[in-house]
Formats: C-alpha cells, sequence, structure tokens
C-alpha cells in the first residue's frame, strides 16, 4: 500500500498543554502537558499505528493534527503547506481534507438527527451537489459504500447496533471526500466479533479510496493487523515508531518492550517473560526529568534521569527514544 | 480483502420492524404522540387545558357573555339565580361571565408571557454556555443581577415604569422569569458543547450557528419545553397576584386576581364569591 513514501503529513515539534487555572483571579497555576514535542511523519495511502497507555496523549496529538483542538505550538505540514496557521476559508477548505472517526458511536450521532441528515450535513456545509436530490443520491450511494442500506436514510441511530453506528461515522467522514482520516480508537467500544467487520471495513475503503490514516488505539493486535508502520507513545512523547512486523519482532525501547510482552498469546506453554512496570503512569502535569520512562524502567541508569532522549535510527526505519538503544 | 457481508449483520428489534413504515410514521414526532397517548393522566390533563381554551376562544368570539362590561346597579351583589349562576359584583355584572373572560387574560398572559421568557432565557442561555469566557461571565451578571430584586418588587417598578396593562405584564414576568431557563440552558450547553457529535460537526467546518441551532439546542429543546410549561403556571400566578394587588391589568378588564380583590371587599355581603375566583384558579 505505502509505495511511495512520499509524507503526506509532517508534524514538527507539536506540543499541546491544557492550562488549570487556580485562585481567585483563576490565574495559571499548572499545565497539562498532554503532548510535547512531537516529530512525525504520516506517509500517502499508509496507516500509522499509534499505540499507547490511556492517557499518554494520543487522541490530544490525533486532533491537534487535524486542528480540531488548536495546537500550543509547533506545525503540522499537510502536502507542503503549514495547516496550522490556517483561518477562515482557508480551514474550511482543509476540513474537506481530513476528518475523524470517533471512539464512541453512541456519543458522536447527535441522536436528534436522522441517518440521513447526519451524512447530508457535510454536503451541506461544503456547498457539494447543487440539488436536494442528488445529495440524497450520493448519501445513500455512502450508506451502501460503508455496508448500509439506502432505506436507512430517513432512520434515527437509536435505532443501530454500534457497529452499524460505527459504519454511519464513516460514511460522514466520508462525505466530502477527505485524504486523511484519523481513526480515535474506532474499534475499542465495539464487540470483538463486530470489530473485525469494522477494521476489514476500513482497510477495504482504504484501498479503494486511496486514504491514509492515523489509527489510533490501545489494543496492540488490532494495531499490528491494520498498520504499515506504528509508534509508541509514553507520557506525551513518541518512544519508538518502526515498520508493524519490524517493531513487534525487534522492540528496542524497553516500554516497548513491556507493552508487548503484556499481549496475551495462546499458547499455554509460553516460556519468555511478562515483564511487569512497577508504579503508575506519572502525572502529565509534572512529567518526570530526563527520560519520562526512567522511574519505571528496568534498565534506567543515573543519565536517564538527567537527559531527555531524541528519537534515533536503531535499525533500518525503525527510531527509539532511548538512551541506552544501540544503534544495530 | 472482500466487504463484510452487512446482512449477516442482527438488525435491532426495532430497526427490522420499522423498515416498512412510511418515513413519517417513523419521525420522533410520531413516537412522541404514541407515547402520549398511551399517559392517561397526560390525556385528561390535555382535555382539561383544551377545555379552558375553548371557553376562552367562545369569549373572545363574542358566543359566551358578550356584554360583561355593562353595569348595572340596580343588580349588585345579586345572589345565585339562573340567570346569574354565580350572582354578580358590585357594579352588577356576571360573575360567571366575568370569571370566564378572565380566562382570556389568564392564558393569553400565560402564553405570551412564558414565550418571551422562553426566547430570552433560551438565547442568553445557549450563548453564555457556548462561548462560555467572558460572554459568559457577562451575561451571568446580568441575569443575577435581575434575579436578586424580589420579583414581586421588581414587576411593580417594571410596571409603574412601563405603565399598567396587559403588554407590560407580559413584559415584567417575561423578562423576570426568563433566569431560570437561561441557567438551566447554560448548564446543558457546557455539557453538550464538546460532546462528540457537536466535535464531528466541527471537524466537518460546521459554523457556530450550525453547531447551537442545529445540534446542542434540539438536544437541549426538553428543558425548554418542560420550562415553558411552568413559566405558563407561573405567569398566570403572578398575572393574579398583581391585579389583586392593583398592578396588574387595567381594571376595566376581566382577570381572576382583579375579581378576588373585589369579591374580598364584598365578602361581609356576601360570601362565595371569593371562593369561586380561587376555584378557578386551582384548576387551572
Amino acid at each position: 500500500m505505502s509505495t511511495q513514501n512520499q509524507p503526506l503529513i509532517q508534524v514538527k515539534d507539536l506540543t499541546k498543554s491544557f492550562p488549570i487555572k487556580g485562585g481567585l483571579l483563576g490565574r495559571e497555576v499548572a499545565s497539562v502537558k498532554a503532548v510535547q514535542g512531537i516529530n512525525l511523519e504520516i506517509r500517502k495511502g499508509e496507516t500509522l499505528g499509534l499505540v499507547g497507555e490511556s492517557g499518554c496523549g494520543k487522541s490530544t496529538l490525533g486532533r491537534c493534527i487535524i486542528r480540531l483542538i488548536e495546537p500550543t505550538s509547533g506545525q503540522v505540514i499537510m502536502n507542503g503547506q503549514d495547516i496550522t496557521t490556517l483561518e477562515g476559508e482557508g480551514l474550511r477548505a482543509l476540513r474537506r481534507k481530513m476528518q475523524i472517526i470517533f471512539q464512541d458511536p453512541y456519543a458522536s450521532l447527535n441522536p436528534r438527527m436522522t441517518v440521513g441528515s447526519i451524512i447530508t450535513e457535510p454536503l451541506e456545509i461544503h456547498g457539494l451537489f447543487n440539488s436536494k436530490k442528488d445529495r440524497e443520491d450520493r448519501v445513500k450511494q455512502l450508506l451502501e459504500t460503508v455496508g448500509l442500506r439506502p432505506e436507512h436514510f430517513n432512520r434515527y441511530p437509536h435505532e443501530f447496533s454500534g457497529g452499524q453506528r460505527q459504519r454511519i461515522g464513516i460514511a460522514r467522514a466520508l462525505a466530502v471526500e477527505p485524504e486523511f482520516i484519523v481513526c480515535d480508537e474506532p474499534v475499542s467500544a465495539l464487540d470483538v466479533s463486530i470489530q473485525a467487520q469494522v477494521i476489514n471495513l476500513l482497510m477495504d475503503l482504504q484501498q479503494k479510496l486511496g486514504l491514509t490514516y492515523l489509527f489510533i488505539a490501545h489494543d496492540l493486535k488490532v494495531v499490528e493487523h491494520i498498520s504499515n508502520r506504528v509508534a509508541v507513545m509514553y507520557l506525551g512523547r513518541i518512544v519508538e515508531i518502526a515498520e508493524g512486523e519490524e517493531l513487534y519482532k525487534h522492540p528496542t525501547h524497553p516500554y516497548t518492550k513491556a507493552l508487548l510482552s503484556a499481549i496475551p498469546t495462546p499458547n499455554p506453554r509460553r516460556t519468555e517473560q511478562r515483564i511487569i512496570l512497577t508504579g503508575d503512569v506519572p502525572s502529565p502535569i509534572r512529567p518526570p526529568s530526563g527520560c519520562h520512562f526512567h522511574p519505571r524502567c528496568p534498565i534506567a541508569t543515573e543519565q536517564c534521569k538527567g537527559e531527555a532522549p531524541q528519537l534515533k535510527l536503531t535499525r533500518a526505519d525503525h527510531q527509539t527514544s532511548c538512551l541506552l538503544a544501540k544503534p544495530q | 480483502m472482500s466487504m463484510p457481508n452487512t446482512d449477516s449483520l442482527p438488525l435491532t428489534a426495532a430497526a427490522a420492524s420499522t423498515s416498512t413504515n412510511s418515513t413519517s410514521r417513523n419521525s420522533l414526532w410520531w413516537d412522541a404522540f404514541r407515547r402520549f397517548k398511551k399517559n392517561k393522566l397526560g390525556v385528561v390533563s390535555f382535555y382539561v387545558i383544551l377545555l379552558y381554551v375553548i371557553i376562552a376562544a367562545l369569549a373572545v368570539a363574542g358566543i359566551l357573555y358578550p356584554d360583561i362590561s355593562v353595569p348595572n346597579q340596580a343588580d349588585a351583589y345579586a345572589s345565585i339565580s339562573l340567570s346569574h349562576p354565580f350572582g354578580t359584583d358590585i357594579f352588577g355584572r356576571d360573575i360567571l361571565g366575568r370569571a370566564i373572560h378572565g380566562t382570556v387574560t389568564a392564558i393569553s398572559i400565560g402564553l405570551l408571557a412564558s414565550t418571551l421568557s422562553l426566547v430570552i432565557g433560551l438565547v442568553l442561555g445557549s450563548v453564555a454556555g457556548y462561548f462560555g469566557g467572558k460572554v459568559d461571565a457577562a451575561i451571568v451578571w446580568l441575569y443575577t443581577t435581575v434575579d436578586s430584586i424580589p420579583y414581586i418588587l421588581l414587576i411593580p417598578s417594571l410596571t409603574f415604569v412601563l405603565g399598567r396593562g396587559l403588554i407590560n405584564v407580559f413584559i415584567a414576568v417575561g423578562l423576570t422569569s426568563c433566569v431560570t431557563t437561561a441557567r438551566l440552558v447554560r448548564g446543558e450547553f457546557f455539557k453538550h458543547k464538546h460532546r462528540d457529535y457537536v466535535m464531528a460537526a466541527h471537524a466537518l467546518g460546521a459554523n457556530d450557528r450550525r453547531k447551537i441551532f442545529g445540534h446542542i439546542l434540539p438536544n437541549v429543546a426538553h428543558l425548554a419545553f418542560v420550562q415553558f410549561g411552568l413559566g405558563f403556571v407561573s405567569a398566570i400566578k403572578i398575572e393574579v397576584i398583581l391585579s389583586y394587588l392593583g398592578l396588574g391589568v387595567d381594571p376595566s378588564q376581566p382577570s381572576w386576581g382583579l375579581m378576588i380583590d373585589d369579591a374580598k371587599t364584598s365578602s361581609p355581603v356576601r360570601t362565595g364569591a371569593t371562593s369561586r375566583q380561587r376555584r378557578c384558579l386551582c384548576l387551572d
């Protein structure tokens, strides 16, 4: 799928912090540093998996990239254009190129709107198709594309199951013919049997429409199945990024190793050791000094407390942010 | 990879059973109507309200007691008779007739004052809740200031400024009772504006107007309906109190509050008149 390695999106030093206001005058007393200096490249036509624990900033990163929330600093460059400074008409045009699929299929559809009006809305906003009839035809065609039936046009979201609702959300995102879609844990709220259907649908659509995905998840198996490359996030930073198979076979960051060792395998005689991390995820309000992972890292040294590691090439197309990782 | 076979997906029972129905039978309004029909108490209450509306409509049309304002001194304080089932007042006017015409005053106050308060409350509440920050602070300051003055003082002072009369009672009651609606709507907007469905609209490029009116407001409207009903009742009560105190509608206009006041002065002469006006209010 990713025969061309051209980047569609480049993320440069992206940070996002949420202020915590306190005191009588509502001054900023601290901030949650959700995303801290992310550098990332998403290539045309690929699926980049993004994994990490809850609260590590995966969703914030995804939402900053499509400017659903405004980044504090840094740049996002799409097709050579800096999109973080866009406003007005330019921003509206950008909305056509980037879309998002949400985790919760119950919260992401307006319960007072019919399926038809939910999917027609993007067409209205962007003035696509002139007549009502054309729009309706297009929506019915979209419903078929995502595996629903055109008769569902006049139904309300509450009449559908979780998986079907997620398909409606996908149809809404596809309505504007985007190039890039952030899938924000699109299957985490679904049954395992339905998960497979939705993932297969997403992969199918990618092939047919040449889409690029940022696939956010905490389920490593799901990410392995759908992604070309996988990035691992810990406390607002990317700690490792590599081709999917490469990462799963040769993890170099101790956090990735611990994550991968936690995947359950159907083999009762499995001999490999499970790496149990001690302690909790530190607070993003006061992240640890140096390498964010050092308080929980089994191999941390004195050096890790003082010096923040940068992503560096450790294997072919495999970057790790660990001071102790040796290039091989 | 092949497309997943959607026909094997289990449709929910509701979806399957309504698939053959026409679209109009599937709307949320139709569903609301069906549920309403099942609620016996609701249907009975609806007919009671309908009765009041019909009485008011007949009074306005001049079919029921067209000449209530004609004084007939000779007939003052007449007791109950066939021609005057509730007797007459100090000017010899028929009390039943005036009570019926008082319904018109009560319903129009209820409708207009609660509509006005609903509109103001919705606009203030949604703007404050949606935009937050300084806009919110200003609007909250505005309505808490209005709210801090006891309405029994505020409404008379408004009617002093605006003058006596039905229209001014509408305005006074509307302005003071919008505070609760504004508060509730503001709270709901705070809750809804970060929901995923609003985020999705934002990601699609929807503007503020579309997000407020197209998305959030329909999900908050249930509050408005309830507030409208409550506002209706309290507007009638406030009108009665104001008229009783002589601050409400013009004395030539029939009003339950005025009649209670009237009957109070005549109570040594004849009991019963007061309680009859009060009964009208209770039924309402």
